[in-house]
C-alpha cells in the first residue's frame, strides 16, 4: 500500500495537467462546433444533389452526418485519442523502468517487499491514474456537448459507450509500454519511446483511413477502438476490439513473467 | 570533431530504427497507390467535381489519382514523425549529459562549453539530413515505377526541403528547451509538448477558418503540400518565419546553455 500511495504521488501532477488539458481540448473543439455545422451543413445541402460518392470523398460520407453531434463528436475524438495515448504510453514505458534509470533500484529492491507486490502496487497506481484522468475527461466531454449542442439532440448512451473503450484503449498503451521496458535492457528516455509508439499508431490509422492500407491498420488500436463505429451502434467493434484484449492479455501476462526473472541493472 | 563522431555513434541505434519505420511505412503505402494510379473510374470521379465548390470550402480535393496528390496526403504525418524525431533529438542531445549522470565528466573536459555545442549541434543537424536523405530515397524508389513527370520531381524537391526547415525548426526548439530548462525530464516533456500543441492547432485551424491567423504558431501549416503542389514554390513568408525560429533557437541555446547550473 505505501508503495501505491508513493506512486500515485509521484503521478499527482501528471495526472492534474492531462485531465486539464485533455478536457480544455475536448471543450475547444466543441466550442467550434456551432460554426463549423453551419459551414457543413451548407456543404452537405449542395452536395446532396450529387451521387453519394461526392460526400465520401469530402469525408462527409456515411450516415452520421458531420453538422450532427455524433458525427462531429467522432470527427474531434481521435484527437482526444491521440492524447490519451500519450499519457498511457508515457506511464507504460515508466512505471517498470524508472528506478533502473534513476538508480533507486538496488534501494526499492533490498525493501522486505516481493516483486510480485511490487509490480501490483506500481500497475494499480499507474492505472488508477488513467482512470482518474478517463473520468475526468468523460465529465468534461459531456458537459461541453451539452454547453454547445446548440439544440441539437444526441445519444448519450453511445457517447457513454465510447468513452468507456477509453478504457481498453489506455490499456492497450500501458500494456505495451510495459512490455517493451522489461523486455529491453534499460529505457534512457521514456519520451521517445512513447511517442514513436503513441503517434506511429496514431499515423498508420489515419494514413489506413485516408489511403486505405487494409492490413496495416489492424495493428493500430486507433483502428481497434475508432469512435465512428461505436458511435453509430453504440456498441465495440469485437472484430477488432478483441486485437486489441488478446494483446493486453498476452502483454501483461509476459510482462509480469519476465519482470519476475528480470536481472535487475544497478550500479 | 570527437565529439561529433561520439555523438553521430551513440544516435546510431535510433537513426536506424527511424530510417527503417520510414522507408517500411512508405514502401507500404506506396504499395497502396497502385489501386489508384490512373485508376480512370476515379479520375472521371474527380473530373466531376464541382471545381468552384470546391475553391469555395478550401478542400481542394487532392487528386488521389497522380502521385502529387497521394503523396501529399501524406505529407502532413512526414512532418510529424521527422518532427519528432528532431525535436527529441534536440532536447535530449543536450540534457542527456544531465539524464546519464556524465555531465560531470563531459564538462571538465578541455573545451568550452560553446564549442560542446556546436559539435553536437552539427552531429543533430547530419542526423537530420541522414533521416531526410532515407525518407527521400524511400520515397523516391517506391514512386520511379508510376513514371513520375517533371512536375512531381520538382514537388518532391520542395517537399524534401520543407521538410528539412520543419526538422530544423523543431530541433533548435529541442535544443533550447533544453538549454533553458535546469530539469532533464521537463525540458523533454516542454519540447515534445509543443510538438503536440503545434499538431491540434493545425487541426483546429483546418475545422474553423476563424482563427486562421493562429497558423503562425503551428510550423505544420507553413509548408502545406497543396500550397506547393499548386504553385511549386514554397511560401516566402514562411520560410521568413522558419528562418527567424530556428535562429532564434540556436542563438538562445549559445546564449543560455554555456551561463546555467547544471544538475546534476
Amino acid at each position: 500500500m505505501n508503495i501505491f500511495i508513493y506512486e500515485m504521488k509521484t503521478y499527482q501532477n501528471s495526472i492534474i495537467i492531462w485531465s486539464l488539458s485533455i478536457s480544455a481540448l475536448m471543450l475547444l473543439f466543441m466550442a467550434i462546433y456551432p460554426t463549423f455545422a453551419e459551414d457543413a451543413a451548407l456543404m452537405e445541402s449542395i452536395l446532396s444533389n450529387f451521387p453519394e460518392e461526392f460526400a465520401r470523398a469530402f469525408g462527409m460520407g456515411g450516415n452520421l452526418s458531420l453538422t450532427s453531434v455524433p458525427g462531429y463528436f467522432k470527427f474531434i475524438f481521435i484527437y482526444i485519442q491521440l492524447a490519451i495515448s500519450i499519457q498511457s504510453s508515457n506511464y507504460g514505458f515508466h512505471f517498470l523502468s524508472v528506478d533502473e534509470r534513476e538508480l533507486t533500484a538496488d534501494f526499492i529492491m533490498s525493501k522486505p517487499v516481493s516483486r510480485r507486490k511490487l509490480v501490483i502496487s506500481k500497475f494499480s497506481a499507474a492505472f488508477s491514474g488513467l482512470i482518474i484522468t478517463n473520468t475526468i475527461t468523460t465529465a468534461a466531454g459531456l458537459i461541453s456537448i451539452e454547453l454547445f449542442r446548440n439544440g441539437n439532440s444526441y445519444d448519450a448512451g453511445n457517447i457513454l459507450v465510447l468513452m468507456s473503450s477509453t478504457f481498453f484503449f489506455q490499456l492497450f498503451f500501458l500494456s505495451a509500454g510495459m512490455l517493451v521496458s522489461v523486455s529491453v535492457k534499460k529505457i534512457r528516455s521514456v519520451l521517445a519511446y512513447s511517442m514513436g509508439l503513441a503517434f506511429g499508431m496514431y499515423i498508420i490509422s489515419a494514413l489506413k483511413e485516408a489511403l486505405g492500407m487494409k492490413a496495416l491498420g489492424y495493428i493500430s488500436p486507433f483502428y481497434h477502438f475508432e469512435p465512428g463505429y461505436m458511435i453509430e451502434f453504440g456498441k465495440y467493434n469485437m472484430e477488432r476490439a478483441s486485437i486489441s484484449f488478446a494483446f493486453i492479455i498476452v502483454s501483461i501476462v509476459v510482462s509480469w513473467n519476465l519482470y519476475m526473472k528480470r536481472d535487475i541493472h544497478s550500479l | 570533431m570527437n565529439i561529433v563522431l561520439r555523438e553521430l555513434r551513440s544516435n546510431l541505434k535510433s537513426l536506424i530504427i527511424w530510417s527503417g519505420c520510414m522507408a517500411t511505412l512508405i514502401l507500404i503505402m506506396m504499395m497502396e497507390f497502385e489501386a489508384y494510379y490512373d485508376n480512370p473510374e476515379m479520375a472521371g470521379l474527380l473530373d466531376a467535381m464541382p471545381q468552384a465548390l470546391m475553391k469555395a470550402f478550401s478542400i481542394a480535393g487532392p487528386n488521389l489519382t497522380t502521385l502529387i496528390g497521394f503523396v501529399s496526403i501524406a505529407s502532413v504525418y512526414f512532418y510529424i514523425m521527422l518532427g519528432i524525431f528532431a525535436v527529441l533529438l534536440g532536447s535530449s542531445i543536450i540534457s542527456k549529459e544531465e539524464r546519464d549522470k556524465t555531465a560531470e565528466f563531459f564538462l571538465t573536459l578541455p573545451i568550452s562549453r560553446t564549442r560542446a555545442i556546436s559539435a553536437k549541434l552539427i552531429a543533430a543537424v547530419i542526423n537530420c539530413l541522414l533521416l531526410t536523405g532515407v525518407t527521400a530515397a524511400a520515397l523516391y524508389s517506391s514512386a520511379a515505377p508510376y513514371n513520375p513527370d517533371q512536375e512531381f520531381l520538382r514537388f518532391f524537391r520542395l517537399l524534401m526541403s520543407a521538410l528539412f526547415i520543419i526538422q530544423m525548426i523543431f530541433l533548435s526548439t529541442g535544443m533550447c528547451t533544453a538549454a533553458v530548462i535546469k530539469h532533464y525530464k521537463k525540458s523533454g516533456n516542454y519540447s515534445v509538448y509543443t510538438l503536440l500543441t503545434a499538431y491540434i492547432i493545425s487541426v483546429v485551424i483546418s475545422m474553423d477558418n476563424k482563427i486562421d491567423f493562429l497558423k503562425y504558431f503551428t510550423p505544420f501549416k507553413y509548408f502545406e503540400a497543396q500550397y506547393i503542389a499548386a504553385s511549386g514554390e514554397l511560401e516566402l513568408k514562411y520560410l521568413i518565419i522558419s528562418a527567424v525560429i530556428i535562429i532564434a533557437g540556436f542563438t538562445g541555446t549559445y546564449l543560455i546553455y554555456p551561463k546555467r547550473d547544471l544538475y546534476i
